[in-house]
């Protein structure tokens, strides 16, 4: 863990109890995530349509697009339902001091 | 009844029970039309939409016709074609305007609202089906009992054979098999034996003239050493080359088959006075025939299935011609012209010159389109009037000789029997 390059991208109370928030970090579009207490981070963009999961629908660990209803587990991006079929990024996050850290790398 | 009248009937009217007297009427009433498009090209028929060499690559689609309904054939699996109207379940619109493309990445998806269907047809999601949010409430989205799977594409019934793609939207519709009959369809695999298809390319002609008259021009072997004359000028076409004619059970479906005569030309009679013996071509490739064992035989096969499409072997170039109609007075023809997969180069060239022979700018001298065409305005000015097919007399049967209008009656005979059931 200690050669990742953390990179702060918000502060933990600007993510939502189970719900999603976008956010841009190092110029990209990331979504970030809680569940259960635990906060994911992925692509913001879906794989399939264009469109932002941070206008979708968080359920449990998986987010549905807003678009095709297509849905993905927040936990290592993988594809959970049709019509998507291709993974979004996922990234290790790190909590200190209460912000958000990513690894974008 | 006043000189209006006279002149535009109300209702067509054969003159007798028979087929060989064809009214005007049949050729350019609206209403007819439509009654038309319903029963030959929407129910109990199989159309052509397509061979499989055009789409290889799983989610490969081209959009094409049957009748005037726009469909897209697609290979949704690796062994698998679909075929589905192209009509979103949305708002209707025709959302695919591409001729040919690629998506196995997505699958379709409507512009207008992005409905977004898997390749073969199915609804996979619609944009805020749960509402969009906004400052921590959800507004509109689908109701709660919306089911995606109750509004996918119109799937239409698939049949292939030999590499060769026909769909119905009839979904009672009889076995491509039962449709061809035993006789036609031993010509069709004749041409389609197995071997994979390349694909050589296209030609598209818009024919201001009714789709009828292009089955019956490819039923008609009266015409063509007299329309084509070049044809007979070099030998590809004489009246009396050794042919047959023949039909299926329903005569709607023909074969005209015929062998260019092999004997020296000094005895061959020559019945069409414009063949000249002493005319030569200046590039004479585009007669550089060569025989193939898979004709056994004949030189030109030429078959009309009904109602949408020509399959034409004429020597060494062979072609699918799909008939597109575009109301009572107008169809595009859509001509693939194809190759096989164990051809040498020599071949693909020679298949490709030897296209150059058909078609509105081919060498047949005045294309079918044109006569076509001038037939049409025929019919307009005098809707209360009728053809004449005659030739080989008023009955239907299958014949050994090209000098009869058989085919078009035998066609016209199938025709009332389904338009006035």
């Amino acid at each position: 863990m200690s050669d990742f390059q953390w990179t702060d991208a918000a502060a933990v109370d600007e993510v939502p109890t189970d719900d999603v928030v976008g956010m841009q970090v190092d110029g990209r579009d990331i979504a970030l995530y809680k569940v259960d207490g635990q906060i994911y981070a992925t692509d913001n963009v879906c794989t399939h349509g264009h469109a932002r999961l941070c206008e979708g629908f968080l359920e449990g660990h998986e987010i549905e697009c807003p678009l095709h209803q297509g849905k993905f587990d927040v936990r290592n991006g993988k594809p959970t339902c049709a019509p998507v079929t291709e993974a979004i990024r996922s990234y290790p996050v790190k909590i200190d001091a209460g912000r958000v850290f990513l690894s974008l790398d | 009844m006043d000189d209006t009248s006279a002149v535009f009937p109300q209702q067509i009217r054969w003159e007798d029970k028979g087929t060989s007297r064809i009214p005007f009427m049949a050729y350019t009433d609206a209403d007819q039309h439509r009654r038309e498009l319903e029963r030959l090209f929407y129910r109990g028929h199989w159309c052509y939409v397509g061979l499989e060499a055009e789409i290889p690559e799983v989610g490969d689609f081209k959009r094409t016709v049957i009748g005037e309904r726009s469909v897209i054939m697609v290979r949704d699996a690796e062994d698998s074609i679909s075929v589905v109207e192209n009509v979103c379940a949305h708002r209707g619109m025709q959302f695919c305007r591409e001729r040919h493309g690629n998506r196995k990445a997505g699958g379709f998806t409507c512009p207008y609202h992005q409905w977004n269907y898997s390749l073969g047809g199915d609804l996979q999601g619609v944009p805020f089906r749960r509402g969009v949010k906004q400052d921590g409430k959800v507004n509109g989205g689908m109701p709660a009992d919306f089911k995606p799977a109750d509004h996918g594409l119109n799937k239409l019934e698939v049949a292939t054979r030999g590499g060769v793609v026909f769909a119905s939207f009839d979904a009672e519709v009889e076995s491509l098999e039962d449709f061809m009959g035993p006789e036609i369809l031993g010509y069709f695999d004749r041409l389609f034996n197995g071997r994979k298809l390349t694909i050589l390319g296209y030609n598209r002609q818009r024919i201001p003239g009714n789709w009828k008259l292009m089955q019956e021009n490819i039923k008609d072997p009266y015409h063509p050493g007299l329309l084509h004359t070049w044809f007979v000028t070099f030998g590809l076409w004489r009246a009396d080359n050794k042919s047959e004619l023949k039909m299926d059970r329903h005569h709607r479906h023909a074969a005209m088959i015929s062998t260019r005569g092999a004997s020296g030309k000094a005895d061959q009679v020559t019945q069409v006075s414009s063949f000249k013996e002493s005319m030569k071509l200046n590039d004479d490739r585009f007669l550089d025939i060569v025989p193939e064992p898979w004709w056994r035989g004949p030189t030109a096969v030429m078959m009309t299935l009904f109602p949408s499409v020509i399959f034409q072997q004429q020597v060494n170039s062979v072609s699918t011609r799909h008939i597109q109609p575009s109301g009572p007075g107008a169809f595009d023809f859509v001509w693939t012209h194809f190759g096989f997969e164990d051809d040498d180069d020599a071949m693909t060239l020679r298949r490709l010159r030897q296209a150059n022979l058909f078609g509105p700018a081919g060498f047949v001298s005045a294309d079918d389109g044109e006569v076509i065409e001038l037939s049409q305005k025929g019919f307009e000015q005098k809707p209360f009037h009728r053809t004449l097919a005659e030739l080989g007399g008023r009955e239907v049967g299958d014949t050994d000789h090209m000098v009869t209008e058989t085919l078009i009656r035998g066609m016209y005979e199938y025709w009332r029997k389904v338009m006035e059931a």
